[in-house]
């Protein structure tokens, strides 16, 4: 099925105000400048699957340290017993508390896994074109980006439990090396997400429909 | 393909590209992309009004609901207490300057500065001060739209409640309402915002 796309029409929609401006005779992957908004953008970014590569490759470097470094060490009277984030899943589970757990273990493992390969196979899927199902993919591309931001948690979780137990010899709790690294991990992916232009899925099938 | 074409008759997916005519929306109609089925444009209900209401609740809450502490814990007689404040702070004194830095964006900085940024724009439409630098302000403005993180700071807040309940007495504190009311009206003030309306708007007034 062929549809009218603004690429076809020599038009390109602006990003920032959803402004449909008029191409004329820049190339397609030239930066050019939204007549309403006055913001800088492409009509196709050409990097746009490259930044995407790149940003996730990071993500799952970054990913390393984090689960290997503790996240949060709670010392109690002046011994430090340090966890990390799947230990302090561990420790949920223990305690019997299976909701808390796999929320936890949702947001800080799952969420970035499945983004990071998710990216993977969304770059993959638009460079080559092979089962390309934009309908499907783009909603799933959708679905990551919301997700994005809820890998946060358990950093908030830790920065909050750091401030209130402060009872000195009795019990404090210090943050551990690998809430840095996860940290990078969320935004190194939230940056992978937003850099995918979920546009080149359709282009790409339009392009193939185009020569059958 | 000739270059004579009418722009603002025009209106395209921001997700697939597909090209339709503009149509003319009543308040609270959507138009949604008939290829990939996502929401293309929406025309809200008295959006100036609500917006300018709903991120007004927002900045009066601000200051509490920064400062006064969330919750407490009771252990072996000792009593300590934080808000979202002294957790930024707790983690500057341990040094962990780039967590501090991060929190203090996405739960404070970002959240405060869409509140007021929403407030600006819709006191300028409400009192009919447009200025053309609404379109640069409009524009940076739509830069923070992925980054404000309260919803998932307050997921946070019920989860470290869980894991001190266990061995700790907990006292839940007045910061905590302040901080939920804090949510729901920065949440409200973003999603009651018509943005569409107000490019349209700023476009008539300032763009040939």
């Amino acid at each position: 099925m062929l549809i009218n796309t603004a690429k076809n029409n020599n038009l390109a929609l602006c990003p920032q105000c959803h402004k449909v401006n008029v191409l004329g005779d820049a190339a397609s992957d030239e930066k050019i400048q939204c007549v309403r908004c006055k913001g800088m953008f492409y009509q196709r970014n050409s990097r746009s699957l490259q930044y995407t590569l790149a940003w996730s490759i990071a993500a799952l470097i970054a990913f390393i340290p984090a689960n290997l470094y503790p996240i949060m060490i709670i010392y109690s009277l002046g011994i430090g017993e340090p966890s990390t984030i799947l230990s302090g899943i561990g420790q949920f589970i223990d305690h019997g508390l299976y909701p808390i757990a796999i929320i936890i273990f949702t947001a800080s493992i799952i969420v970035p896994l499945l983004k990071i390969a998710g990216l993977f196979v969304l770059v993959y899927r638009a460079h080559t074109g092979i089962r390309l199902r934009p309908d499907k993919h783009s909603k799933f591309y959708h679905l990551l980006e919301f997700l994005g931001p809820w890998s946060m948690l358990d950093v908030f979780v830790v920065a909050l439990l750091v401030a209130v137990v402060e009872l000195g010899f009795i019990t404090t709790i210090a943050a551990g090396p690998a809430i840095n690294y996860f940290t990078l991990t969320v935004i190194f992916t939230m940056i992978a997400a937003n850099s995918f232009d979920s546009r080149l899925l359709w282009d790409k099938q339009q392009n193939s429909d185009e020569n059958f | 393909m000739s270059n004579n074409i009418d722009t603002k008759q025009l209106i395209a997916c921001q997700l697939c590209d597909a090209l339709y005519e503009k149509p003319q929306l009543k308040q609270g109609q959507i138009v949604k992309c008939t290829r990939c089925g996502s929401t293309m444009a929406e025309r809200k209900v008295n959006s100036i009004e609500r917006s300018f209401y709903w991120s007004m609740a927002g900045l009066l809450l601000l200051i509490p609901a920064v400062l006064l502490p969330l919750m407490g814990v009771t252990l072996a007689g000792q009593y300590h207490h934080a808000s979202l404040l002294d957790c930024i702070i707790a983690l500057i004194d341990r040094g962990f300057f780039m967590i501090a830095t991060l929190v203090f964006l996405f739960a404070i900085a970002v959240p405060t500065i869409r509140l007021l940024g929403s407030f600006y724009i819709t006191y300028s439409f409400k009192y009919n001060k447009l200025k053309p630098s609404l379109l640069y302000f409009f524009r940076a403005f739509h830069h923070l739209d992925n980054w404000a993180m309260l919803n998932v700071f307050m997921l946070g807040i019920v989860v470290s409640m869980y894991k001190l309940l266990d061995d700790t007495e907990l006292s839940i504190n007045m910061g905590l309402l302040a901080f939920i009311l804090w949510l729901i009206s920065s949440t409200m003030a973003a999603s009651t915002l018509d943005q569409d309306y107000i490019w349209q708007k700023l476009e008539d007034e300032f763009v040939d």
